[in-house]
């Protein structure tokens, strides 16, 4: 344990982003949502899934997006590709897709009958000759800004994106892109709607000081602890929107330790050796779940981005994608959440985990006490945003105080804040023009 | 369950476990339901019926391929993932649903997702 990293002291890397108390105003003002609803929802790419739930040509689903006023069909065409499109349909608006999942040949309006292929082209129109010079080419799907990274399908509002989604996320993260996650195939999903803003929300997920608190009953065991609980992370990365936090775990717990059910040997002897007495539920999903996953996960095969401090208790890096999407990296699944914004005291949070598939009851098993053991932790991670949003809408207090280890919170309120002051300027400039 | 239905039936060498087949569940969902509204003592019964034989239970199931489980041994299945489902409250919480959590009935899970294991 000598080789833990304390004293950090990160923010001195960033000087930019200060040290002084943040302010709370933008968690509970409408006026602040609205902002952000142009300066950053309508104009960023927002991860709405993986290309693992549509596999087959005229496979679709649909992603309200309050954020952006919007409906969104994701779809797979005949090309294979991944299209996205508003749910409006050119003629009276009618939503085009009710369904929030299927699979087609077209999209038919319920309405009067418009269809439109998988690329959103308008191709049939009942009694069109009633039509004036309908052209059919100018009545397509309104079309959205769809591409793909590492299989996370992104949309964009913005017809023409400022950057491309390759551009956006390189800089941060191509040191992870090669992590094999078309091997986590097997998925399972929530979702919410919390009664508070979604950067208080995110804010709960982008630092580990809150683990030996909310966690205290649950996986605080499972974390690579300090005496005295506190939870220094190995290191933490910002950029210009994104940010990253590497964490370390207990190897001697079944949950601190997921590589021994891919690596098994002394990784499954290290996580057996303490759990098979303390928790011998635990135990048992790991000696039945080993040698079940249909892939084996080599910590060595790991791109380099990940864990990218070498610490031997490695457990997972949280990647904060901006503006609202956390994706968290372990060494054979991942988590993958969103904090949609609904209104400015209003978040959808959509949680998934994706695991490698397991052929076996056994593997079966493990999986599930994984993720019940996740599910639980999120169920402490929540318990305190509504009680937060409370206590922030009293007005009492005006800004926050944070700590060195809290930087990710700080980032995060910094870089909301420029993307909704160069709206303000860019606005001023229209006018004035 | 309706009471209509007849009671699951298990693999006849876990028949002790008979008793314990109303946690014999197919979702999530009524898992954790059925979690959060028992007793901390059923939770516990459950738990010493099953653990002694648990790796007897997963040797018995890996005999099958999880996309054609005869019907006793899906059943089985079931009540193995139940204990899943039991483990925070009986080896973190020592009670039955997350200390100071936040509303398990809020956190719906998406049962009909498609990348959902077959069992």
């Amino acid at each position: 344990m000598d080789q833990k990293v304390i004293n950090l002291k990160l923010h001195d890397r960033y000087p930019e982003l200060g040290k002084g108390p943040v302010p709370v105003d933008p968690y509970i003002s409408q006026d602040y949502y609205r902002r952000e609803q142009g300066g950053i929802f309508r104009k960023t790419w927002l991860h709405v899934g993986r290309v693992e739930e549509i596999p087959s040509a005229g496979d679709y689903f649909v992603k309200d997006l309050a954020s952006c006023d919007t409906s969104i069909i994701v779809v797979r065409n005949k090309k294979g590709e991944v299209r996205a499109m508003h749910n409006v349909c050119s003629h009276r608006m009618n939503q085009i897709v009710y369904e929030q999942r299927g699979h087609t040949r077209k999209f038919f309006c319920k309405f009067h009958g418009w269809a439109y292929d998988l690329d959103g082209n308008l191709t049939g129109v009942p009694d069109e000759e009633c039509f004036f010079d309908l052209d059919r080419c100018e009545h397509g799907l309104s079309m959205v800004a769809c591409d793909v990274w590492q299989g996370f399908i992104f949309v964009n509002m913005d017809p023409e994106p400022a950057l491309s989604l390759a551009d956006f996320m390189r800089p941060m993260f191509g040191g992870i892109e090669g992590f094999p996650f078309d091997k986590l195939t097997t998925g399972f999903g929530w979702s919410t709607v919390v009664n508070c803003n979604w950067k208080l929300a995110l804010d709960a997920f982008q630092e580990a000081y809150h683990v030996a608190y909310v966690h205290g009953h649950s996986i605080a065991d499972a974390i690579d602890t300090e005496s005295g609980g506190s939870m220094p992370p190995l290191d933490a990365l910002c950029g210009e929107y994104h940010r990253r936090l590497s964490i370390a775990g207990n190897p001697k717990s079944v949950y601190g330790n997921p590589n021994a059910v891919t690596a098994g040997g002394e990784a499954a002897k290290e996580a057996l050796a303490v759990s098979g007495e303390s928790k011998p539920i635990a135990a048992a999903a790991l000696r039945a779940g080993m040698g079940s996953a249909t892939h084996q996960f080599l910590k060595e095969d790991l791109p380099q981005g990940m864990n990218w401090t070498g610490h031997p208790n490695w457990l997972f890096d949280i990647n904060v994608v901006f503006p609202d999407f956390y994706l968290s990296l372990r060494p054979n699944y991942c988590q993958a959440y969103n904090f949609r914004p609904i209104a400015h005291n209003k978040t959808l949070l959509e949680a998934r985990v994706y695991y490698p598939e397991m052929k076996t009851a056994g593997g079966r098993f493990y999986l599930e006490y994984m993720k019940v053991t996740l599910r639980d932790v999120l169920l402490e991670d929540l318990s305190t945003l509504e009680r937060t949003q409370a206590a922030v809408e009293t007005g009492v207090k005006k800004n926050m105080v944070l700590q060195d280890y809290e930087l990710l919170v700080r980032h995060s309120a910094h870089v909301v804040d420029r993307m909704v002051q160069q709206q303000a300027q860019q606005s001023t400039k229209k006018e004035n023009a | 369950m309706n009471p209509h239905d007849i009671a699951p039936t298990l693999p006849a060498q876990f028949a002790a476990l008979t008793p314990f087949t109303n946690w014999c569940l197919a979702t999530e969902t009524e898992r954790n339901r059925k979690r959060n509204a028992s007793a901390m003592l059923e939770l516990q019964a459950f738990r010493d019926a099953i653990l002694p034989q648990v790796d007897e239970v997963v040797r018995y199931l890996d005999g099958f391929s999880l996309d054609a489980m005869p019907k006793d041994a899906l059943n089985l299945m079931h009540m193995l993932l139940s204990l899943a489902e039991i483990a925070p409250a009986v080896e973190s919480y020592h009670q039955p649903g997350v200390i100071d959590g936040y509303d398990p009935a809020r956190f719906v899970a998406d049962e009909q997702f498609v990348m959902r294991p077959s069992v």
